[in-house]
């Protein structure tokens, strides 16, 4: 006899609707991932009642962790939907769309604003323009071990959904964007672009916002030192707000 | 000269938050808490101390000044900040969350405490115009009569634990925020260290409370009205 697993989805059939739980009954399959069940799902819209209904939307991508567009909420928990393999997982299972941006469909949510906030902090280093600007400074192996962890940020989300300080009507940056100002900022070429990335930080939804909860580093996939890099631009505000008051 | 953007405003208020936090209230807190435990090496001791304060030049400037109007500043963007911040911490129940949701619940506490201390000890005493060496035994008296009851007691114990815990858990934050605290194992290592300090304050509040508890002494004024020094 093949045991089976209950899947609970807070369902949306539109940005506007409100929002239902729908329970669906699977096979359960050695080795299966929340992903390979919305899969299953997909193949077969029979939800417990029997009534065949609209298929589960959901986002997803590289399926190895390393993408963040299957970013959704697992039994209370954000994280990424191809990561959670269903044996360890609490029964029955509910799956909810991440809480702290705008809704799209089912579990798929709209994550521009990270997007767009990335590029108020001006997170990238300016290459070559129209003359070649020639070589970057080297760097040493500290700084590129500490560039390699912040350098994993996959602007999934988590940090933001578990921020207590991040809402859908407020405009807080949030951890993801201080961490990358400060893995721009800690390169040799980024640095000479610094102010520009430390400017937007001290505004309203800056560095001030952050409430030091400390989830986002709890949470954090890929376990950046988020904390780590908020402290360090509060040091590197706190330096830039000295020289603009004191010394301009 | 540039003007400031509301914004740019913003993030200078949210800074100024923070700096308040420990100067002056922070250092007006361990001050007062130091003071106030002159009571448990003596109630003559004690009227020293305030009768010190009391007759201190400019005391109204300086109460107004580094203390109320930072005070209420502090609470006023503290009640702001409060409201900004959506509380998750019985989904996402880590230490430190615990420690921000409890940073935002102690600062309302303090507040209302304050309220309370304030309009029972220094109003009064504006009212009744209780100055110089005056103010000593009108608030001795006050205290004693606060400390004779357990509703007083209560009222002061969940005051001075809330204050040493928001200003413990508010230097830490301090400190990250100013920058002055990097690493993660800095950051922990500080916040266990400023619990030790906020343990220390608590247990100094206590003690001058069981001080008045237990041994109510009145006092007269050391020099009377129409005595000159």
């Amino acid at each position: 006899m093949s045991q089976t697993v209950l899947i609970k989805i807070r369902r949306k059939d539109n940005p506007n609707a409100a929002p239902y739980w729908e329970t669906f009954e699977l096979p359960e399959k050695p080795f299966a991932n929340v992903i390979s069940c919305l899969q299953d799902i997909q193949k077969n819209p029979v939800n417990i009642g029997g009534v065949r209904v609209k298929p589960v939307v959901w986002d997803c991508n590289c399926l190895e962790e390393v993408c963040g567009s299957c970013t959704m909420v697992i039994n209370g928990k954000v994280r990424q939907a191809c990561a959670a393999l269903i044996d360890p997982l609490e029964k029955p299972i509910t799956l909810e769309p991440m809480s702290k941006f705008p809704a799209v469909r089912d579990l798929q949510v709209d994550r521009a604003r990270m997007f767009k906030d990335l590029e108020q902090a001006h997170a990238w280093i300016d290459i070559d323009g129209t003359h070649d600007i020639g070589e970057g400074p080297a760097i040493d192996q500290e700084t590129r071990h500490k560039a390699y962890e912040l350098s994993q940020c996959m602007t999934c989300g988590c940090c933001l959904e578990s921020c207590p300080q991040y809402t859908l009507d407020n405009n807080f940056l949030g951890p993801a964007v201080f961490s990358q100002a400060r893995y721009f900022n800690m390169h040799p070429t980024g640095a000479m672009h610094k102010d520009k990335r430390l400017e937007p930080l001290m505004k309203e939804g800056g560095i001030a916002n952050c409430g030091n909860a400390q989830n986002c580093a709890a949470v954090c996939p890929k376990h950046i030192p988020l904390t780590e890099s908020i402290a360090e631009i509060g040091r590197q505000t706190t330096f830039h707000l000295i020289k603009k008051l004191f010394v301009e | 000269m540039k003007t400031l953007s509301k914004s740019e405003i913003q993030f200078l208020l949210l800074k100024l938050h923070s700096l308040t936090g420990i100067i002056p209230i922070g250092l007006f807190l361990v001050f007062h808490l130091g003071f106030n435990s002159l009571r448990t090496v003596g109630v003559q001791q004690y009227q020293f101390g305030i009768d010190l304060i009391n007759n201190m030049p400019y005391l109204l400037w300086i109460e107004v000044l580094c203390i109320h109007i930072p005070i209420l500043f502090h609470s006023f963007m503290g009640f702001y900040v409060a409201y900004q911040g959506k509380f998750n911490v019985f989904r996402y129940a880590y230490p430190r969350n615990w420690m921000y949701t409890l940073q935002r619940v102690t600062g309302g506490v303090v507040f209302l405490f304050l309220v309370y201390h304030i309009g029972t000890t220094l109003f009064p005493k504006m009212i009744e115009g209780k100055h110089l060496f005056e103010a000593s035994p009108f608030l001795i008296g006050i205290m004693n009569e606060q400390m004779s009851t357990w509703s007083g007691r209560l009222i002061y114990l969940v005051g001075i634990l809330s204050a040493t815990f928001h200003f413990a858990n508010g230097l830490w934050g301090f400190c990250i925020s100013w920058g002055l605290l990097i690493g993660k194992d800095a950051q922990r290592n500080a916040g266990i260290a400023f619990m030790f300090v906020g343990l220390v304050l608590a247990l100094w509040g206590v003690a001058t409370m069981a001080a008045f508890a237990l041994d109510p002494v009145s006092v007269e004024p050391v020099f009377s009205k129409g005595m000159s020094l």
